[in-house]
């Protein structure tokens, strides 16, 4: 480490975890034993053109091994870039960075709803939420059933699934399958697509559940990652922005404004 | 030659700093974020722009990547100046490390304010007018008329004392002409350039891809366009420039103390190689010694104009 949160490791293993996504395994000690779920990493890419680092949520840490894991997939010139990394290749990182998740210890159920490759950021916090004795109940919605992260990858939970296509579990969107969750006295831990996050927002605030017990994972565009360059702004309820890499991403759902969130992410 | 080369650069009035190399306003806030950036690198920290009241900046999205470049149109979102001389002030009056407050404003009564509100406090060290912002909707009319650069930075040269940068646009058919108007105005120091006003489009949803439409644009993209300016500028003027554009690497913090700067801001690279500031440093450094040239103001290919800071 030459400086706070600057590291070199190295890719030690790539697969496809589900399809059309990437995973990446780093041999990164530190960051293995001091990131949680939740936090993001900024990973330097080489890909000509391009500038800024990217940012991705840690998707699981092992302490033990000293290995950390990115599940991404690729949609530009800097994602292709790090989907074509492979073992023996050196990585530059910056993190961990950002809030992770708030989890709490009690026999209290915890109700993960992921969409789309929202579902990256899930597998460390079912681990960590189990590990709080919380009993999890895993909400996955993809657009077919081959772009479903396996059930085993989320390892203590109840998994239910949802399919745009119909072709794994209840057909329609990942908001379905909330209708047969017990709202009463979960905490909530979201992560996906804005609109999504939007609409499961909705549904909370018609069945009266308090949106302090709802913790979202924003994505945003981003640049410094570390508060300096204010480009990641979230709309704040009441008024002005929060930064997602200084405040977040990982926020109580009662500080966004949702309906502003939207114009500016989905317009 | 010793192997101890002479890094330290005055900007006027009293400004010396130990190092040529800054970081540049917007891209370190107020110097409490980003510790990956060393410190001892640095000759003075350039804050975020800063006006009379908080500002919220612009809804998103505010920044988009370009090639090798990026656009902002962050807003000046800033906790206004009554935060930063009551909160912040005090906390820098403790480092070793000058800060120089960048001052936004609408009106010339604004930026006279924030000045004013400034003139006296302990923990600053200078000021940079920040007479180029292209992301809100009054911040660019001084820059880009002579005559009022002038009177805007005479205006405020009377209401401070602290060392006073200008730092120009480049969005503008004469550069020399602001540049030379806003010395005659009583800048100490001239800082050149801010970002270059530009434009991205998503095509899948038919539209800008920042809110605000436009943004100025910066990294290393803009890096020739800014030599060029410098080189303009650095020989028209007798006050030091300070070079900002793009600089990634030692060559091209050279590249603009060659065209006629003093000293160089480091920006968007903050972003992306937080090591950058060292490396750059050091890399000065050690031109200076593989070249024997004594100190930074010598490597300029001419002379510069500089009439009295030594």
């Amino acid at each position: 480490m030459s400086a706070v949160g600057l590291a070199q490791p190295t890719v030690v293993e790539r697969s496809t975890p589900m399809a059309g996504a990437i995973e990446l395994v780093l041999d990164h000690p530190q960051a293995a034993r001091t990131a949680t779920p939740g936090q993001f990493f900024q990973l330097a890419v080489s890909a000509p053109r391009t500038l800024l680092r990217r940012p991705y949520s840690l998707a699981w840490a092992d302490p033990a091994r000293g290995r950390i894991g990115f599940i991404f997939n690729v949609v530009g010139a800097g994602s292709a870039w790090l989907a074509s990394r492979h073992e023996g290749h050196l990585m530059d990182v910056l993190g961990p960075l950002g809030r992770g998740f708030e989890i709490e210890a009690s026999g209290r159920p915890a109700v993960c709803i992921a969409g789309g490759l929202g579902v990256a950021v899930f597998p460390a916090l079912v681990q960590a939420l189990r590990a709080a004795g919380r009993p999890v109940l895993f909400l996955q919605g993809a657009r077919t059933a081959s772009q479903l992260l396996p059930a085993a990858r989320l390892d203590g939970a109840d998994v239910l699934v949802s399919t745009d296509d119909g072709s794994a579990g209840l057909t329609g969107p990942v908001t379905r399958l909330l209708a047969s969750a017990p709202l009463n006295d979960a905490d909530f831990y979201v992560c996906g697509p804005t609109p999504m996050m939007s609409a499961v927002i909705d549904l909370a605030e018609r069945r009266e559940v308090p949106l302090a017990r709802i913790q979202v994972a924003l994505e945003t565009p981003m640049g410094c990652g570390v508060g300096t360059c204010l480009g990641c702004a979230a709309p704040r309820r009441g008024g002005g922005y929060l930064l997602t890499c200084h405040d977040g991403p990982c926020v109580r759902a009662d500080r966004i404004d949702w309906r502003r969130m939207e114009d500016a992410m989905h317009a | 030659m010793p192997d101890q080369v002479n890094l330290a650069v005055d900007l006027g009035r009293g400004l010396r700093l130990r190092s040529p190399v800054l970081v540049a306003s917007g891209t370190f806030g107020y110097g409490f974020d980003a510790p990956q950036v060393d410190r001892g690198a640095l000759g003075a920290i350039v804050t975020k722009g800063t006006t009379l009241r908080a500002r919220e900046g612009n809804p998103p999205a505010r920044i988009a990547e370009t090639a090798s470049g990026m656009l902002n149109a962050i807003g000046l979102q800033n906790p206004g100046v009554d935060e930063v001389a009551g909160v912040y002030a005090p906390v820098w009056r403790s480092w070793d490390l000058p800060v120089i407050v960048n001052v936004a404003g609408d009106s010339v009564e604004e930026y006279v304010a924030v000045v004013g509100r400034l003139e006296g406090v302990a923990g600053i060290a200078g000021i940079e007018l920040n007479i180029s912002c292209p992301n809100v909707a009054l911040g660019m009319q001084f820059g880009v008329n002579a005559r009022l650069a002038g009177e805007l930075t005479r205006a405020v040269r009377s209401a401070t004392t602290l060392p006073l940068m200008v730092k120009l646009t480049p969005n503008v058919t004469d550069i020399v002409a602001i540049a030379s108007a806003v010395e005659e105005g009583g800048a100490d120091c001239i800082s050149a350039i801010n970002t270059y006003v530009g434009m991205a489009f998503d095509v899948r949803r038919r539209r800008p891809v920042l809110d605000r439409g436009s943004g100025g644009l910066s990294g290393p993209a803009i890096k020739p366009l800014a030599l060029q300016a410098v080189w303009q500028v650095a020989s028209a003027v007798h006050i030091p420039v300070v070079g900002i554009g793009g600089i990634t690497t030692p060559a091209d913090a050279l590249e603009f103390l060659l065209a006629g700067a003093v000293a160089v801001q480091l920006g968007t690279v903050n972003y992306v190689q937080p090591q950058a500031a060292r490396e750059i440093h050091d890399g000065i450094a050690g031109y200076l010694r593989d070249h024997r040239v004594p100190d930074v103001r010598s490597v300029s290919i001419r002379p510069i104009n500089v009439v009295s800071h030594v």
